[in-house]
């Protein structure tokens, strides 16, 4: 993650988004969201659109309570935060029943369950009510990225898995037997499983790469500490 | 006085919190609404397309609604007409009740003589890749076509009439053959009544020519 370091402003903007989408992700590393996660994501496409609602849920909820953060007494906060969150939840779900009435159909209740997504009342808690408007858009942006990645891959995994599909298009050929196991709730458990054991250790990685920096940063100041480190 | 103060100020944030919400809200009805029942009149004009056959009239307004014996609310049934204006097909939703997992909503349609046309599951929370074979099985839902209650035993196989039932799944086509099953009983009791109503239809439409 290198980041210009003349705008000082820019790296916070950098690892706010990293932190949303990546070290902090509702699904990867805060195992929040999970309804949606088991409900919806048979497929890369209905996790896609699960996901995007959300987003959108998301930004609009962030910036409003991080535009009216002063002037709401900290005793009514959450009543206050969750009537901002089921309204825009309400706007979501009627636009989608307008304009995208098959995805509609789909997702149906899972639709109205994002006001109870603890993930987006956990944004306005932790992060909105305490920071700038823009900083909670690229909060919401990176949240809402990241929980939509999260769901894509893993709808694509049950979805390839499950019938030999992505996105609706034929991977393993007609022949392919739909697996049951991964088109049901269970499958779902076992393949976030799966993907939280990868996102570990890529973590690690990441982990061993940074201790890696620091150690030859230490040693190139003062050899000595070094070793200690490593 | 401080607290009295500190309520007031609880009283209005949430006030205009919920104020502000409802007024988004409503604005959002008002924009929504007309797309909403335009989706589902085109969601619904799609499936009378697939049950339906061909036809030169509109089913969507060339209907008549009938409340069925034992019914609360009514029924909507669409018509299709040949060239030569005769009723080729019936069509009206019924919903099998006893699904493995709640109500399946199934759309059907008849020939006049009472034979099916076609049937296509409209709405369902059955078991993906067992009993949702009632929407992805075309050679099932086809082997219900030119079947009547004179032709066939209404029951799974397995019940000892003529439809089959899924590996692993036999609630769900049970419950599907019973529903179309009774969907053909009403129409023979409401045959007659249903014929003079589609009449009033047609006198209607050239009325409006």
């Amino acid at each position: 993650m290198q980041t210009n370091a003349n705008d000082v402003a820019d790296i916070k903007k950098g690892e706010i988004f990293a932190n949303g989408f990546w070290h902090n992700n509702a699904i990867f590393a805060q195992l929040l969201g999970m309804c949606p996660l088991l409900g919806v994501t048979t497929s890369a496409e209905n996790g896609f659109w699960m996901g995007a609602a959300t987003l959108l849920v998301l930004i609009a909820s962030n910036l409003v309570v991080s535009l009216v953060r002063g002037a709401i007494p900290a005793s009514v906060r959450i009543p206050a935060y969750i009537t901002i969150i089921a309204a825009f939840v309400s706007i979501v779900e009627m636009s989608m029943n307008a304009w995208m009435h098959d995805m509609y159909l789909i997702l149906g209740l899972f639709i109205p369950l994002i006001v109870v997504n603890c993930a987006i009342l956990g944004r306005a808690e932790a992060f909105a009510s305490k920071n700038t408007p823009i900083n909670s858009l690229v909060d919401a942006l990176a949240m809402g990225s990241g929980f939509t990645f999260a769901l894509v891959l893993l709808g694509g995994v049950r979805e390839l898995l499950g019938q030999g599909e992505i996105f609706g298009f034929d991977v393993f050929g007609a022949d392919y037997p739909d697996v049951l196991m991964f088109i049901l709730p269970p499958g779902a458990f076992i393949a976030l499983g799966f993907i939280l054991a990868g996102v570990n250790i890529i973590n690690r990685h990441m982990q061993a790469r940074k201790d890696q920096q620091a150690a030859t940063l230490a040693q190139a100041a003062a050899p000595q500490t070094a070793e200690v480190q490593s | 006085m401080k607290i009295e103060r500190e309520q007031w100020q609880m009283i209005i944030a949430l006030l205009v919190v919920g104020v502000v919400c409802t007024l988004l809200l409503a604005t959002t009805n008002i924009f929504t609404r007309a797309p909403i029942a335009q989706a589902e009149r085109q969601a619904l004009m799609n499936a009378l397309m697939q049950v339906l056959p061909e036809h030169q009239n509109d089913p969507l307004t060339d209907a008549r609604s009938i409340t069925l014996q034992g019914d609360t609310k009514p029924t909507s049934f669409y018509f299709s007409r040949n060239k030569r204006n005769a009723i080729t097909a019936i069509a009206w939703q019924v919903t099998a009740p006893d699904g493995y997992n709640g109500s399946i909503h199934i759309l059907m349609a008849v020939h006049p003589d009472g034979s099916i046309n076609a049937i296509r599951i409209t709405g369902h929370k059955e078991t993906p890749g067992l009993g949702d074979g009632i929407t992805k099985n075309q050679a099932w839902l086809d082997s219900f076509g030119d079947k009547s209650l004179h032709n066939a035993d209404w029951a799974v196989k397995k019940d000892g009439g003529d439809f089959d039932q899924f590996t692993g799944a036999t609630i769900t086509p049970r419950a599907v053959v019973k529903a179309v099953k009774k969907g053909l009983t009403n129409y023979a009791i409401i045959k007659g009544k249903l014929f003079r109503l589609a009449q009033r239809n047609r006198s209607e439409a050239s009325h409006a020519n």
